[in-house]
């Protein structure tokens, strides 16, 4: 069997694969040169984009097209409008869209500026987390170079189209207006109310990277890659207990087996696999039998889990979930912006919970009380889907490794520790 | 309108409100905690849940405060699905809640407590540790905040962003470590402060001057008008044990004040607590003033009213409309022009309520053809005066008491007002009712009517003024038959 043609990654091996010079030497630009020479209308490329069956891949894989096409005709609404690009992948065990950031920036540009010509855009920002410096300076570099250029800016390529990026550090749609980064409740949507009060789109990074190839080499093509629902190829993060974690490119649909044993080498030191976790640390826990999921949005979907940014994380036979799910929980709980009752709350109490059984202190009844918790966070509880993220784990444990929690309440202690271990729980801000 | 049914009932809803208006106004009592209508809604503390469902769609649970109404939509507010969520949401916000009720000055009138006790269940399912917070914060000299008690409604945030135009306080810290703050721990200014206690659901924000005083339940409240400036907010005057006025709170009126009222207006009670009041008369005598009944004293009023030619009457400008009617017909009847005290305008007017000028009804007097003129003018005027017949609380205070006691002992003072005046030339004192004591009507400054209403019992021998005037009148026609005859 041929192996899967690699885009994505294209470039990213490549020495100085973040510069201007390389990224042109490889395809870079063609793209938007195709659009704006070829005589493209907006509405075409929404259309290509549309046809590709490119589904976000921020976590919850709405179709991108579909998303572009929310936003008002300008004929009828001139108001501005921007494209908000989201750069602040936080969730544990994501950190795809950062080697795209770090090398291959001058591809989201190329993709930033295709989607702002659909969209008819002609600001967008770049929201890149605090934490990541490098991403950051590198796409901070490559602007001004595209800038320099003539890739960014008035009349790019002597056509009608202009646009300005702008990098930012911090928040989303608040936190770009110089707000506390609290998320706003739906309706009204971003299509329509956004950025200052304007049409806005969210697009995030890897998203953006796979339209200027969509472009090239058309929607067919992507739609031969990955499932039928699920086109394209995809960057899976595998961390945990693997013999070589990192980002891999993948077709959507590889089953995961073959993504752990192919690209990670398998579970580490030879030891078996107890516990998964598909797409970053909101999309649960699968028991270690179900290694055979394909990576898709539909075949997650079933199994009760999510494809979410597909951060794979891999616990062997050694691990103890309830450790793990405590770490998750900690982070829920530490994140919560603290707007709804049930997130601020919740989040904490199950922080709490999990923290005790961790420690010895559970009771057999705190083992309902978490699904009832969860089941008062979510799902739809809440403004956002953080209540959500912890909730869909907080489920995953109760249903899959239940026997563990209660040999946690009924030795009173961790069974996965060593007798002269002291507790590893890990200290709470509350502690 | 938008045609929407809730709970069975086909309801005309304002399309541009959200859901929750609607249920209220048709008067389905869902909780609220985050909503007020006076402020922007943000849709956090998820309380309002209630059962939707739109066309072919199964039914779902939304808030009702961030949901927009739309034709057709089938809105049941007693879910059992929308009782769950209530109950569960509740269950997260009293979590980490002191439940120190028992000595929350909020305890009768918190929406924590009437909600739990409407959708909650009876026991807490938590064993962990409740926040240990600061429980008695200063935000300034009129609030204090319980960080514990407080639910992070975020009403207060919005109060400054929304209605004063300021923002003075933000959410501080994420998640469960979210606490009200005011920015870099400033205290807070203006003169709206006292909305926080009001619009706080629960018992984090209380008035420093309301702590420890009264349950609220043991408060009469009645409904009137703030007499502090021509504005005439509607207001709650709030009594404990027929006695003491407690506070005043603003009542909603769409025309005049909304929801709000200015801690000038808000503190001003203690007036009508001030010991030392006026009961029947008082009759110029050789030891001094000597007690009198009332009708000895209006005989009096009336012999000098009668016998002298130069005549004066003067009205306070918180004269209701009945009372003010009544002295333009005395004033009439001795052929003076009636003119009130106008006190000058002060610092207090801003873009929001406080009009400056401190006459509750100074518009309604001035249709009814009296006469502003400063204090200092009247008293030159009275200098000249054979007699003067000064009406109305806060009289005596208006005039100032260095112009009255400067009046030669040839004007004959009369005066009626809720406490003493000293001056030489003073002959008869009667005492009146304020405005707590007494039922009426002001026009504020923009023509809207307001009523003051009678709170409390007014002192011994004290009766309503426009009885008294009245009964003057009386006397002045009784003296003019006997002359006709």
């Amino acid at each position: 069997m041929k192996s899967p043609e690699l885009y994505l990654l294209s470039r990213t091996n490549r020495p100085d694969s973040h510069t201007l010079d390389v990224f042109r030497r490889h395809e870079g630009y063609q793209a938007l040169e195709r659009v704006l020479k070829g005589g493209f209308s907006p509405q075409e490329v929404i259309g290509m984009v549309k046809d590709s069956g490119l589904r976000g891949r921020g976590g919850a894989g709405f179709p991108t097209g579909l998303k572009w096409s929310f936003m008002p005709d300008p004929e009828k609404d001139p108001r501005p409008r921007y494209l908000a690009v989201n750069a602040d992948e936080s969730e544990p065990g994501t950190c795809k869209d950062r080697v795209l950031l770090e090398k291959d920036p001058h591809g989201l540009i190329e993709g930033i500026l295709i989607a702002c010509y659909a969209m008819q855009v002609k600001t967008a920002y770049v929201y890149v987390r605090g934490e990541y410096r490098l991403p950051h300076d590198r796409v901070a570099k490559a602007l001004a170079e595209a800038r320099a250029a003539g890739w960014v800016g008035e009349n790019i390529l002597d056509s009608d189209f202009s646009c300005e990026i702008c990098g930012e550090e911090t928040g989303l749609m608040e936190s770009l207006e110089g707000k506390r980064g609290h998320p706003r409740p739906k309706p009204p949507f971003p299509a329509g109310f956004g950025l200052w009060g304007q049409p806005t789109t969210v697009n995030n990074v890897e998203t953006l990277h796979n339209v200027p190839f969509i472009i090239l080499r058309g929607a067919e093509w992507y739609r031969s890659m990955g499932t039928e629902k699920s086109p394209g190829n995809i960057l899976v993060g595998i961390s945990g207990h693997v013999e070589r974690p990192g980002v891999y490119e993948v077709p959507l649909g590889t089953s995961a087996q073959k993504i752990l044993e192919d690209h990670a080498g398998g579970v580490w030191k030879g030891r078996k696999l107890k516990a998964w976790i598909p797409g970053g640390s909101s999309t649960g826990f699968l028991p270690g039998s179900q290694i055979g999921l394909s990576m898709d949005h539909d075949s997650l979907k079933e199994a009760g889990s999510m494809l979410g940014t597909a951060a794979m994380i891999m616990l062997d036979e050694t691990a103890c979930v309830v450790r793990a799910m405590q770490v998750m929980a900690r982070f829920y709980d530490h994140e919560s912006c603290g707007q709804c009752s049930q997130c601020r709350e919740g989040t904490e109490w199950l922080s709490q919970i999990f923290r005790r059984i961790e420690c010895g202190d559970g009771r057999v009844e705190d083992i309902d009380l978490l699904t009832s918790l969860a089941n008062g966070m979510a799902p739809g509880k809440t403004i956002c889907a953080l209540a959500d993220a912890a909730a869909i784990p907080t489920h995953s444990v109760v249903r899959h490794f239940r026997a563990e929690l209660e040999a946690h309440v009924e030795q009173g202690r961790c069974p996965y520790l060593s007798n002269d271990q002291p507790s590893q729980a890990t200290v709470g801000a509350h502690a | 309108m938008t045609k929407i049914i809730i709970d069975g009932q086909e309801v005309e809803a304002d399309p541009h409100k959200p859901l929750i208006h609607a249920c209220h106004g048709h008067g389905s009592d869902v909780p609220m905690y985050c909503y007020h209508p006076g402020l922007t809604p943000v849709g956090s503390c998820r309380i309002c849940q209630v059962e939707v469902q739109q066309g072919e769609m199964p039914p779902r649970v939304v808030v009702a405060c961030r949901t927009p109404v739309s034709e057709g939509m089938v809105v049941n507010t007693d879910a059992a699905g929308a009782h769950e969520a209530r109950r569960q949401c509740l269950e997260f916000l009293l979590k980490n809640h002191p439940l120190d009720c028992p000595i929350c000055d909020k305890a009768g009138e918190c929406d924590l407590q009437d909600f739990s006790f409407a959708e909650g269940q009876g026991e807490g399912r938590s064993v962990e540790p409740r926040r240990k917070l600061e429980k008695r914060k200063s935000l300034g000299d009129v609030i204090v905040l319980d960080q514990e008690r407080c639910i992070l409604c975020s009403r207060c945030v919005r109060f400054f962003e929304d209605v004063t135009h300021k923002a003075q306080l933000t959410v501080a810290g994420m998640g469960a470590r979210s606490v009200i703050s005011t920015f870099a721990d400033r205290p807070l200014t203006g003169n709206y402060q006292g909305n926080l206690a009001d619009i706080c659901p629960v018992g984090a924000l209380t008035l420093k001057k309301f702590r420890f005083q009264a349950r609220v339940w043991n408060l009469h409240k009645s409904f009137s008008t703030c007499g502090e400036c021509s504005r005439g907010c509607s207001i709650s005057v709030e009594v404990l044990r027929r006695r003491e006025v407690k506070r005043l709170r603003p009542r909603y009126n769409p025309e005049v004040n909304r929801w709000w009222m200015c801690d000038t207006g808000r503190f001003s009670f203690d007036r009508f607590n001030r010991a030392g009041r006026l009961g029947a008369g008082l009759l110029a005598g050789r030891r001094g003033m000597e007690a009198v009944d009332r009708e000895r004293a209006l005989d009096e009023v009336g012999d000098i009213l009668r016998v002298h030619a130069h005549n004066e009457v003067i009205a306070s400008p918180w004269l209701t409309q009945e009372e003010g009617q009544e002295l333009a017909r005395l004033a009439q009847r001795l052929g003076v022009e009636p003119c009130f005290v106008s006190p000058p305008a002060n610092d207090l007017e801003d873009d929001l309520l406080h009009t400056g000028d401190p006459s509750p009804n100074r518009r309604g007097l001035e249709e009814l053809g009296f006469v502003g003129r400063t204090a200092r003018e009247l008293i030159e005027t009275l200098a000249q005066r054979e007699s003067a017949l000064l009406v109305g609380e806060r009289i005596g205070e208006l005039l100032g008491a260095e112009g009255l006691a400067s009046l030669p002992r040839s004007v004959r003072l009369m005066a009626i007002d809720t406490h003493p005046i000293e001056a030489p030339a003073l002959r008869v004192l009667l005492g009146t009712p304020d405005a707590s004591e007494r039922e009426g009507t002001w026009v504020n400054v923009d023509g809207h009517v307001g009523r003051i209403a009678s709170a409390k019992p007014a002192p011994e021998g004290v009766r309503v003024l426009c009885r008294d005037l009245v009964d003057l009148i009386e006397r002045l026609e009784g003296q003019g038959q006997e002359t006709l005859s």
